[in-house]
């Protein structure tokens, strides 16, 4: 069963002509050590024409080999590639999805009888290179070890003709006097030592964890196949993952040769390169802070940049402080190069980067006066509608329109601290709202007049009242920033935003100490078995008073404060208190109004104490109690008046039992009266719902 | 002959108006603009959309606010009113006129939930 290659399809990808899924010969293939992150596989593929041998696999596709779907004569399928093209002209195909058509026994072995493709066209291969002991060879040799070729890639040659044994045993082949032709890794590790662990330090190659290296391809310029471990692992997946993918790495590898002229962008930065500069705006400079602890004192202090490609922190500690400080100023644009890269600390650091920078002796910082292109800040704002999906304590970037804002308030911490707050409501156009607090200085300085567009950089969201944002420490609040979201804000909430009736993710009242107020009807008591569990309900309805019991609807109380026991008329003119065990001669009046309401679905009889009573009836207790006794037929009135008035009533209710006998009850928390409005609106959406 | 106030009169708004042509309806809407001679003014419904109101005879007070009438729908969309009451803003709850749309919205969208015209009868 003899699968087609692709014939041409090796041209086709290197010159980068459209090529779709090609099918290719997988004939070699060579794992490169990694000092972190995964280990690359380079590929030798061949189209049955031509073979090229500067082929890796993205790190997704590792497990092909791994598992051994991939192996030397399999066929394959090409079916995403990306091309990096190297500072000297070659250029590097990563093969980002494959699937493995055919096995290398079922292949049988190489088909066709394809020549190292040459980048400038030749399809012959100049031979060996650099040494003789590249598999340059002719064809008859029985397959001379996959060697590595110092000088493979070099554009041309050293592509192994011959038979490729299957060993892609890539030893360190006495490559001495390697081509490095135009690699700027003609750093000295080549020269001294071949095939030693190559501490390439300039080169290009970022560790893994940058995920925002630019691919770089050249390690096969310098030795390509080399078990050594290079430290800066040439192959990085990043094609697939980053933006920063430039299709000519080689020029943000600028300072090799410590050009300082070339500037690359900080998303690049990582501790494997240490040549190179920068060009950024300070957004965030923080003051001097003296520390002693156990191991000795001194002091820090740290600013943020920016350029268009992203941020990072930096710090300076002692002697680089004294150096830096008065130089450093927030809002300006510096070159900078020579620092040390480590691992950010996300307990103080909560920037996109995975790395943060220390100055030391030979760091320089030099003014820019041209930092027209790069940003003022560099934010990611998060809309607030997608607030609710983000874990708690999560650093967030937000913009909105204050819509309003509350006054500032002093509260007093649990340190005896005493702080000013101020809550502002933001909104944004996903239409919701959040609170975000303020403190300190800025929260006294702050102006909500206007309702001003607010951005906040780093603020830190808490689950405080469901979802709220509060402005930490390391924040950055700005007032009305000159960045194109603001505008874009201003424009849509002058126009749309304003009318909004927003759904606020912070419920800074909460009806019944819960979220959301819980509307049921009447009917639904019995229809949901509402207070037949453990815990009492709690519900909310709008209905009709239709009865009230005006006999015993009054009871003389115990005068004492916080004491409503029922008091004993002793009938000698004093009152004894069971509770209190005290006699008075006075009592106060109490109600406790026994009601039913109705709705379109059912009636209920509620219990009503003092407070909701009062508010139902119009009359206090003891107006009541008076008229009661002198007035009869005033007395009658009330409840008539009452009679058929509807209210917004909140309650709660529970099954209880009171001698064998089990009962739901309903006692009524609040009555309020009905905002038609809000009613209306409410049924309105309910309709618009249960319509679908 | 049966007066306009004991027939069933739907509620309607500017875009319902070609639908009820020589019937009877209830119209709410925001004065908008009164002619000099008080014979006719327009109307602006909850859609913000205008209708014409054209009375038999002349206003004798001033119209402002929001204000619902009865009245005949012409051929040229015009309502004829007959009568109006002026809904005060000055007292009670001002009248929400967007809301008022969305109700007549789902009025009409749900004629078999809300048989006002059978309700008349009897």
């Amino acid at each position: 069963m003899s699968v087609r290659l692709t014939a041409g399809a090796i041209q086709d990808l290197i010159t980068d002509s459209e090529v779709t899924n090609p099918v290719l010969q997988c004939l070699k293939m060579r794992q490169v050590a990694n000092t972190s992150g995964p280990t690359r596989y380079r590929l030798m593929m061949s189209d049955g024409r031509h073979s090229y041998s500067s082929f890796l696999l993205a790190t997704q596709l590792n497990h092909l080999p791994e598992n051994n779907l991939l192996e030397p004569n399999c066929v394959c399928k090409v079916k995403k590639t990306t091309t990096n093209t190297l500072q000297d002209g070659r250029r590097v195909l990563v093969v980002i999805d494959m699937e493995i058509l055919q096995s290398g026994e079922e292949a049988g072995g190489k088909i066709g009888d394809p020549t190292p493709f040459a980048a400038d066209g030749k399809s012959s291969p100049p031979q060996s290179l650099v040494s003789s002991t590249s598999f340059s060879s002719s064809p008859a040799v029985p397959g001379p070890s996959y060697r590595n070729n110092s000088g493979y890639g070099g554009g041309s040659a050293g592509k192994q003709i011959g038979k490729v044994s299957p060993q892609c045993g890539m030893e360190t082949s006495p490559m001495k006097a390697s081509p490095m032709k135009t690699s700027p890794f003609e750093s000295s590790p080549m020269k001294t030592s071949p095939f030693k662990a190559s501490p390439m330090k300039t080169s290009p190659f970022k560790a893994s964890p940058m995920k925002t290296s630019p691919y770089k391809a050249s390690p096969s310029k310098t030795s390509p196949y080399k078990a050594s471990p290079m430290k800066t692992p040439p192959y990085k997946a990043s094609p697939s993952k980053t933006s920063p993918y430039k299709a000519s790495p080689m020029k943000d590898n600028s300072s090799p040769a410590g050009s300082s002229t070339k500037v690359i962008p900080i998303a690049s930065l990582n501790p494997y390169q240490s040549k190179w500069t920068i060009r950024a705006r300070v957004t965030n400079k923080s003051n001097i802070r003296n520390w002693s602890n156990s191991r000795g004192e001194g002091k820090l202090f740290s600013f943020e940049i920016v350029d268009e490609s992203g941020e990072i922190k930096i710090t300076a500690f002692n002697k680089e402080v004294d150096k830096f400080y008065s130089l450093v100023e927030q809002g300006k644009v510096y070159y900078i190069t020579k620092g040390t890269l480590k691992v950010a600390n996300k307990q103080y650091n909560s920037l996109n980067n995975d790395y943060e920078m220390t100055l030391h002796a030979n760091t320089s910082i030099v003014p820019c006066d041209d930092g027209q292109d790069i940003p003022a800040v560099h934010c990611d704002f998060i809309p607030i509608a997608e607030l609710e999906n983000k874990d708690n304590n999560d650093i967030v970037d937000v913009i909105g329109v204050c819509k309003s804002a509350e006054d500032v308030s002093r509260i007093t911490t649990k340190s005896s601290k005493e702080v000013s707050k101020r809550a502002l409501h933001l909104i944004d156009t996903t239409g919701k709202v959040v609170t975000a607090t303020l403190w300190g200085e800025e929260a006294e300085k702050f102006d909500g007049s206007g309702q001003p567009v607010v951005a906040i950089k780093g603020a830190r969201l808490s689950d405080f009242g469901g979802r709220s944002l509060s402005a930490s420490f390391s924040s950055t609040v700005m007032i009305n920033p000159d960045i194109p979201q603001a505008f874009l804000l201003r424009g849509w909430f002058d126009k749309v935003g304003f009318k909004l009736n927003s759904q606020s993710l912070t419920e800074t009242r909460s009806a019944g100490g819960n979220t959301r107020i819980n509307w049921k009807s009447l009917s639904d008591i019995k229809d949901e078995q509402l207070g037949h569990r453990e815990k009492a309900d709690y519900f909310s309805c709008i209905a009709t008073v239709v009865y009230t019991r005006k006999e015993n609807c009054l009871y003389k109380a115990c005068p004492s404060d916080n004491c409503n026991k029922k008091v004993i008329d002793q009938q000698n003119g004093f009152f004894r208190c069971e509770k209190c065990n005290r006699e008075f001669p006075n009592f106060k009046y109490r109600l406790l109004l026994s009601a039913n309401l109705a709705d379109f679905g059912d009636n209920q009889w509620v219990t009503c104490f003092q407070e909701t009573a009062e508010v139902l009836l119009g009359h206090s207790a003891e107006t009541l109690g008076q008229l009661r006794d002198t007035d009869e037929a005033a007395f009658d009135e009330v409840f008539q008046r009452a009679n058929f008035t509807a209210h917004i009533f909140k309650n709660r209710v529970k099954l209880e039992t009171y001698n064998d006998e089990t009962r739901v009850k309903v006692t009524v928390l609040e009555v309020q009266p009905i905002d038609h409005r809000e009613y209306s609106r409410r049924l309105l959406s309910n309709i618009r719902q249960l319509a679908g | 002959m049966a007066s306009i106030v004991d027939v069933p009169k739907p509620r309607v708004n500017c875009s319902m108006l070609s639908q009820h042509i020589n019937r009877p309806v209830c119209f709410v809407g925001r004065v908008e603009k009164v002619h000099p001679s008080g014979s006719a003014f327009t109307l602006t419904d909850g859609d913000g959309k205008t209708a014409n109101i054209e009375l038999n005879e002349p206003l004798e007070e001033e119209l402002s606010g929001v204000v619902e009438l009865l009245g005949m729908v012409s051929n040229k969309g015009v309502i004829m009113a007959t009568t109006y009451t002026i809904l005060r803003e000055d007292k009670g709850i001002t009248f929400d006129l967007e809301l008022y749309n969305e109700a007549l919205k789902v009025i009409h969208d749900f004629p078999q939930y809300y048989p006002f015209e059978m309700a008349a009868s009897g």
